[in-house]
């Protein structure tokens, strides 16, 4: 983790309430990987001075750019280009890709899209096949196709109806599921719980034969650790309020499987969908 | 022509700007055993604060008053909290922020702290409250995290040992569902190297027990921590209580040598989609700037009520805060909230205070403190009306 003076250089509404926001903060770029966060001081005057994470979007290490999505309220409202913030990062735990994986299925809705953005880029640098569902609710609050790579295939659902699919995100899945080697989903809490219940049954659904290795073959990796991400289907990153991002204050935990509450500062945000336990709700 | 400063063979006369020389501050009165072992790292068995001294101004002449190398005029920054519990300086990491300080001890220089609280802990191990657990309110944060630890055994096993080393004290801050409870708490504490003191939470609804709201519970509580240790204690109110002064008064008469004041107001936020409320935890405290003119008010009315020592906690984020909390009463300041987005705050401001000293020609912090209060008693606040009119 690096703090560097970040400056504001663009700044654009790309929907309605949300706002691309690019800032050159080399430090910060250097080794930022897919599904990290950053977290930036926002000064708010007579409020309360604190730092707000956001998932790193885009990062250019040769430009030392790097992209954020914020909203337009508070202090992201305030800020104009030229501006410098101090940011912190790159912080947590990134989304890990199996090299093995050919197709990988994206999930978002909303903003949380951010969470995914840098995943997205670095999946069609490697020559990965990608499909991306994307829900919003409504067609004017879609994520510009201008912004998205020509490569991957961009599959929109509305709850209104009013572009693509009408309904769910999660809807739009179950046509995808068994072309996928790996998934990744960023989103509210219900969409994530949703689609973990969606992969739980993957291998019987598919016939997925468990091949025993020569040595270790069958023992799970570590809960938590890069290779148990690396070997799930499902990989989530949750958009947990990070208040300290050191992992004292554990305001930002979720509900771990084990019973163990997580820290999506530290052992996330990306976790793999079944270290998580999901509410009913 | 002055001859030019000969050195003193094995004296270090260079002197660093941002260094300070800080006397380690955990004196507590040993418990007849306690001598040899315990104190080798660090700890120094200073003479144990006479009963009845207590702010006295001699009583912290042990710590080296704070040299500002670029000629400034020496400050004096200790404090005195009772039971041989002194400060190098009037701030204190309150409980949260620094979670049990080994989190931050590499990017915060604690030992320019006068104090660190740990987060909240209790006897048995807690998993906290169902998440968000936090929420932006105006001026500040909602917070409902609940005691998430791993029980009181596994913490000082954890951490104990290298809080011993640290120069800086570690107060350990407690919570309960009854007295019995603190009580068999307080007594494991008891005679741990590493920890300072006690401050007992009275006032969290984090899974303890709000004893803070009535006279009675508070004295039950403190007594029965009182009574199995010979740790400096803080008794660390609400300001939901109807009449703080009471509390204060109660917590003092039991036995406490220090106050807390004041803790998270209970509050309540709503969610986006205003079908529940925001927390999982339904209600959570209110910290944060919003905190700091109720702090004050405590904090002016505990000062006056009670001849034991006032830490002011509430909203701080500047020097100016720090230096309205101490005019209010307080002789020492936590620092909550504000920590989490700049974790270097604290020690900050304790250097900021040195120089506000300076700037105000003052040689002792103490010529700061209750400076605001009235010369004879004042009326409380809970007479109601009186600021209507």
């Amino acid at each position: 983790m690096r703090v560097a003076g970040a400056e504001l250089v663009e700044r654009r509404e790309i929907v309605s309430g949300t706002w691309l926001t690019a800032w050159h903060a080399p430090p910060v770029v250097s080794g930022a990987r897919a599904g990290q966060y950053v977290h930036v001081r926002a000064t708010d005057p007579g409020g309360l001075l604190r730092r707000l994470p956001y998932p790193i979007a885009t990062a250019d290490a040769a430009s030392g750019m790097l992209t954020l999505l914020t909203g337009g309220s508070g202090w992201a409202g305030t800020v104009r280009v030229g501006d410098r913030a101090d940011v912190a990062g790159p912080l947590g735990r990134p989304f890990e890709v199996d090299p093995r994986s050919r197709h990988l299925l994206l999930v978002a809705e909303g903003p949380s899209i951010a969470s995914l953005r840098l995943l997205l880029d670095e999946a069609v640098r490697d020559g990965r096949s990608v499909v991306l569902l994307y829900g919003a609710p409504t067609a004017s609050s879609v994520y510009p196709t201008s912004l998205l790579p020509d490569e991957v295939e961009y599959i929109v659902a509305t709850a209104d109806g009013s572009l693509g699919h009408r309904g769910s995100v999660a809807d739009l899945v179950e046509g995808y599921e068994a072309w996928a080697d790996q998934a990744f989903a960023a989103g509210p809490p219900a969409l994530l719980a949703a689609l973990t219940a969606q992969a739980s049954g993957r291998r019987q659904r598919l016939g997925v034969a468990t091949l025993g290795r020569k040595r270790g073959g069958g023992r799970p990796p570590a809960a938590g650790s890069a290779e148990a991400r690396r070997k799930a289907f499902l990989q989530v990153a949750v958009g947990q309020s990070v208040g300290c991002a050191a992992g004292t204050c554990f305001g930002c935990s979720v509900e771990g499987a084990a019973g163990v509450p997580l820290r999506a500062c530290r052992e996330g945000p990306v976790f793999a969908a079944d270290e998580l336990a999901w509410a009913e709700s | 022509m002055k001859p030019k400063r000969k050195a003193v063979p094995g004296v270090r006369s260079r002197r660093s700007p941002t260094v300070r020389r800080i006397r380690p501050a955990i004196t507590p009165v040993p418990p007849a055993s306690r001598s040899a072992g315990a104190s080798s790292a660090g700890v120094r068995p200073t003479r144990g604060a006479p009963e009845g001294s207590r702010g006295a101004p001699g009583a912290a002449e042990s710590v080296a008053p704070a040299v500002d190398a670029l000629g400034g005029r020496p400050v004096r920054l200790a404090v005195d909290l009772g039971r041989g519990l002194v400060l190098a300086n009037p701030v204190i990491a309150a409980s949260g922020p620094y979670g049990f300080g080994v989190e931050v001890a590499e990017l915060v220089d604690l030992a320019r702290l006068g104090g660190m609280v740990t987060r909240g802990v209790a006897l048995r191990p807690g998993g906290g409250h169902p998440a968000p657990r936090t929420a932006d309110v105006p001026a500040g944060m909602l917070i409902g995290i609940g005691l998430q630890h791993p029980g009181l055994e596994q913490v000082l096993e954890r951490y104990g040992t290298t809080w011993s080393r640290w120069p800086v004290p570690v107060i350990v801050n407690l919570s309960g569902s009854s007295a019995a409870e603190l009580a068999d708490a307080a007594r494991r504490i008891d005679g741990v190297p590493g920890v300072a003191g006690i401050e007992l939470n009275l006032s969290s609804g984090g899974g303890g027990r709000v004893f803070g709201l009535d006279a009675m519970s508070t004295s039950s509580a403190v007594a029965a921590v009182r009574r199995v240790t010979e740790l400096p204690l803080i008794a660390k109110l609400t300001a939901a209580a109807g009449d703080v002064r009471a509390i204060a008064r109660a917590a003092e008469e039991a036995g406490a040598d220090a106050i807390s004041a004041i803790n998270t107001l209970p509050g309540l936020a709503i969610a986006p989609d205003r079908r529940r409320p925001a927390l999982g935890s339904t209600y959570g405290g209110i910290c944060g700037p919003a905190l700091k003119p109720i702090a004050l008010r405590c904090v002016y009315e505990v000062a006056q009520e009670v001849d034991i020592p006032v830490i002011g906690i509430g909203g701080v984020a500047t020097v100016d805060d720090v230096l309205d909390l101490l005019a209010a009463g307080a002789v020492a300041v936590g620092v909550g909230v504000a920590a989490l987005a700049d974790p270097m705050l604290p020690v900050r401001l304790a250097d900021e205070l040195a120089d506000a000293c300076r700037a105000r020609g003052v040689s002792d912090v103490a010529a700061l403190v209750g400076t605001a209060l009235p010369a004879r008693p004042g009326h409380s606040s809970t007479r109601g009306a009186e600021y209507a009119r």
